[in-house]
């Protein structure tokens, strides 16, 4: 491993650009040590940005190649990016954190999160946090106008994640302090636990498990600062024209059955059926919605509810954008004002949806089936849509009660393996993490997506019918067939650079309208503006793509290779739709074909997913070249 | 405007003389407060707090909670009255009525004394602990001479405030209100300002300050803080010589400060 004093600076020689507080708080968990880095110089911070490419880059030089997961030596690097928390850009919210993930034990973990905690991590004056260490007990951190410390969080530990927000923004006595957390699930290395943040907003994919094998429960934050600006007025010209390219949400969606309804499926019953049916929505009319968006994001996709139906009426929800915890429980067959009920029982509980609904939908079908039965359940009836045994299933996997409560934990492979039988057939998973809870199964790009992720972590990318407008330039393909798989390897890999470009630099890419004019340019302007940096398109997405590639390497590094893409996929997720508009399909009958021109397509090998020497070359990862396929 | 006011108050135009209104709709706000954080932006005001009104937090939305789920939203912040008592009573002539809307301090004259901040109906003038000024909302100003609008308007998410000329803003309100069969704030007290809400519910549900028609509104600047003024040092000689100048020259103005139970305008 490199020398980190190599990477920070001890005074920097080059200019700190706009946008970045200039430190990195890191901590030491297991001395209790915390000291301030200075941010990389400027030619570094220039090729990596922030986000997930920056924070991956420093994780890639620090963590040893035989760490695990759980260990000590893991890392959590947290990283916002130069647009976060500036206020005058939709999306400036995001921040990310990268670790080695404890549900692959192999590729990199990946979370991350919006709201109002990045930016408030500026305000504090630090442009990303590395976690090290362990700490004996129960802990938690704050930072407050560049002073942190370290504080016992034995009071809040063994508590929901909106509770403990609560608790200790009062014991903190600062009523604008945010709180990133984890819940129960992360405490009990509940392997796709979450990290928690802002009441309505998760960081999934398990960063939450690692945050509580290092005893980490929280990290509060507060400050003033904001970050410095190239240049403001040209950042709100900018800005302006990125906020009046968003699709701006509204009410009336949060009373459908969400993304379900857009990808025309939703999944029931373990993926065995896709229709939406009235039943599914029932009662979403009678609740008390209002949009709640994050921080300076004219998109509104969060929203705060009080169910006004059904038998937990008066029940008060968190939720983000995605609906993925609806078709969490409507795989599960639960409907209606229930699914929302128990989406926010598993969102407090901090567990990752879809890798509980994914593991209880085997064991379900598993008694369906009489693979199961009482005597084996501990007497919970396995039933669909049973509101009360899911919610008990829930407490028992957050706490890793009883056979049931850690075999949920451990995850749907391992569940459908204690299961036995013809149970591995029924499982939805990629690597052993599970997908973003919704059918994908109808839509090419959507599923090359999934399947090439690292598995650890929710994929980015997803294609487009048309090449967006803003790279009409380059792009001269489209319209893709939907029923074709022809061009939809290269439609996902550039969408997945142009999404990562705008997460690394601290922009949320549910803000990024790249579908309409201006959609893009809009937000390369705001970063250029932001930093004084000056970026074409061409540029962003290769710091896009350079970020995609440090999350393979370190993949690579600890032994993953692009065959796992394709082979290691739970067979459930590869066959046809069972019903529905899309009857039939699968983009089984296309692999490994997809996968393999995939990776060509963005420089690797197709089947070891190794760099070629000259993507490295051309990303300016030389220094990578150990891992580079060479032939 | 001199007609208007006299000398009773230092009057200026920003741009074309027309009068402009902020238009606050809280049937369609959500409490989201990004109002609040633009104002910060656009004036470079420290992150936070965003709860409390202060020298560098020129909005709140009220109530004070975290989360999306209050049914009311008010807005709390400068009226910009038509006929501002915050400028009446400063002593130095530091608060500006501009012919667009905007009620000004002007942060070079200001001397400190705290008497707009006792002046103001509705409470949401405070003293910067830093330079000693009292602050509060501009209209942004500076934008507004740019024939930009106030940046809280412009930040709103779901098209809760609005900005216009006067008679366009007010035609609106009261359509926008019969409609949802609401009332209107801000037209009527103190006879007139150039904020006007439109509410769902009567004012007291939304706990907004009940402030008469009259002009100038009664204060209560504190006798004793005045005494002080008079009778020592604070506030500086500069200041000092300042408000003795400008009360030789403008006496009308003493009644405002020294006699606001009068019958005055």
């Amino acid at each position: 491993m490199s020398n980190a004093s190599e990477l920070f600076p001890q005074r920097r020689a080059t200019r700190l650009p706009g946008g970045y507080m200039g430190q990195l708080l890191r901590v030491d968990l297991t001395t209790g040590s915390m000291r301030d880095e200075n941010l990389p110089e400027e030619p570094l911070l220039k090729k990596f940005i922030g986000g997930q490419s920056l924070a991956s880059y420093i994780l890639l030089r620090e963590l040893p190649l035989d760490a695990k997961p759980y260990g000590p030596e893991n890392k959590v690097v947290m990283m916002t990016g130069p647009i976060t928390g500036t206020g005058f850009t939709p999306g400036g919210t995001k921040v990310t954190a990268v670790y080695l993930s404890p549900l692959t034990n192999h590729t990199l973990g990946r979370g991350a999160a919006s709201g109002f905690w990045a930016v408030y991590l500026k305000a504090a004056g630090y442009d990303g946090i590395i976690i090290e260490g362990a700490a004996q007990k129960p802990t938690y951190l704050f930072i407050n106008e560049g002073r942190a410390e370290l504080r016992d969080a034995s009071r809040v530990w063994g508590k929901g994640a909106t509770e403990t927000e609560d608790l200790l923004r009062q014991e903190v006595g600062l009523k604008d302090a945010k709180v990133m957390c984890i819940g129960p699930a992360g405490e009990n290395l509940v392997h796709a636990a979450m990290l928690c943040n802002d009441y309505n907003h998760n960081a999934a994919h398990s960063g939450g498990a690692v945050f509580g094998s290092k005893k980490l429960k929280a990290i509060v934050v507060h400050g003033t600062a904001r970050p410095p600006l190239y240049d403001r007025e040209r950042l709100i010209e900018a800005g302006l024209r990125w906020r009046n390219t968003l699709m701006v949400r509204h009410e009336a969606e949060k009373r459908t059955a969400g993304h379900a309804v857009d990808l025309g499926a939703a999944p029931n019953f373990n993926f065995r059926s896709t229709v939406i049916e009235e039943s599914h929505i029932e009662g979403f009319d009678k609740n008390r919605v209002t949009l709640r968006p994050c921080f300076q994001c004219q998109r509104l996709c969060p929203w705060d509810v009080e169910l006004k139906a059904g038998k937990h009426s008066g029940t008060v929800g968190h939720f983000n954008a995605g609906s993925e915890w609806l078709d969490t429980f409507y795989n599960l067959g639960v409907r209606g004002n229930d699914a929302l009920y128990l989406a926010q029982r598993i969102n407090d509980l901090g567990i990752e949806c879809s890798h509980f609904s994914c593991g209880v939908g085997v064991a379900f079908e598993a008694w369906e089936k009489g693979l199961l039965d009482a005597e084996k359940t501990g007497g919970l009836k396995f039933e669909w849509g049973n509101v009360e045994v899911v919610d008990r299933l829930l407490d028992m996997a957050a706490r890793r009660e009883g056979y049931w409560g850690n075999l949920l934990a451990e995850g749907p492979v391992e569940v459908a393996a204690a299961i036995g039988g013809d149970a591995p057939k029924w499982v939805v998973h990629t690597k052993k993490g599970t997908p973003a809870l919704h059918d994908w199964r109808p839509h090419f790009g959507q599923m090359i997506r999934e399947i090439v992720a690292s598995g650890g972590m929710k994929p980015q990318g997803g294609g487009s019918v048309n090449p967006p407008p803003d790279l009409k330039y380059r792009e001269k393909w489209g319209p893709l067939d939907r029923d074709d798989p022809a061009g939809w390897s290269w439609s996902n890999a550039l969408s997945e650079q142009y999404r990562q470009f705008c997460g690394v630099i601290g922009g949320c890419w549910f803000a990024q309208m790249h579908m309409k004019p201006d959609g893009i340019k809009s937000i390369v302007d705001s970063f250029n503006a932001t930093t004084g940096w000056s970026f074409d398109i061409d540029q962003a997405l290769e710091a896009g793509h350079r970020s995609a590639m440090l999350q393979s390497i370190f993949g690579t590094q600890r032994g993953w290779i692009a065959e796992h893409d394709w082979q290691d996929v739970g067979p459930r997720f590869l066959e046809p739709l069972p019903d529905g508009k899309h009857k039939g399909f699968t983009i089984a009958k296309w692999l490994p074909d997809m996968v393999y021109e995939y990776h060509r397509l963005m420089g690797r090998h197709e089947k070891t997913g190794r760099p070629f020497m000259d993507t490295l070359s051309r990303l300016g990862l030389e220094e990578f070249k150990e891992w580079a396929q060479l032939d | 405007m001199s007609e208007k006011y006299g000398s009773l108050i230092p009057t200026g135009k920003l741009l074309d003389g027309k009068p402009r209104t902020i238009l606050f709709d809280a049937t369609k706000c959500i409490g989201c407060r990004q109002c609040v954080h633009a104002c910060k932006d656009w004036n470079d005001h420290p992150r936070t707090t965003i709860y409390e009104l202060s020298s560098t937090n020129w909005i709140t939305m009220e109530p004070p909670v975290l989360e999306g789920l209050s049914p009311l939203w008010a807005r709390n912040s400068c009226m910009h009255c038509e006929y501002p008592m915050c400028a009446a009573v400063c002593p130095v002539e530091a608060i500006t009525k501009y012919e667009e809307g905007p009620v000004v301090i002007n942060q070079d004259v200001c001397i400190g004394c705290e008497y707009c901040i006792y002046a103001c109906p509705w409470g949401v003038i405070s003293k910067n602990d830093i330079t000693h000024k009292a602050t509060k909302c501009t209209m942004c100003s500076d934008r507004l001479s740019d024939n930009k609008q106030p940046f809280c308007v412009q930040a709103c998410p779901v098209e809760a405030l609005d900005f216009g000329l006067q008679e366009e803003m007010t035609a609106k309100a009261k359509k926008r209100a019969e409609e949802v069969n609401g009332y209107l704030y801000g037209d009527k007290e103190a006879s007139g300002t150039q904020l006007i809400y439109v509410l769902k519910e009567k004012k007291e549900s939304y706990g907004l300050r009940s402030v008469g028609p009259e002009k100038y509104p009664k204060h209560r600047i504190p006798l004793g803080l005045m005494l002080k003024d008079l009778f020592t040092l604070r506030c500086g000689l500069p200041g000092k010589l300042r408000a003795l100048y400008l009360a030789i020259i403008h006496p009308g103005r003493l009644i405002y400060r020294y006699w606001p139970w009068r019958s005055v305008a």
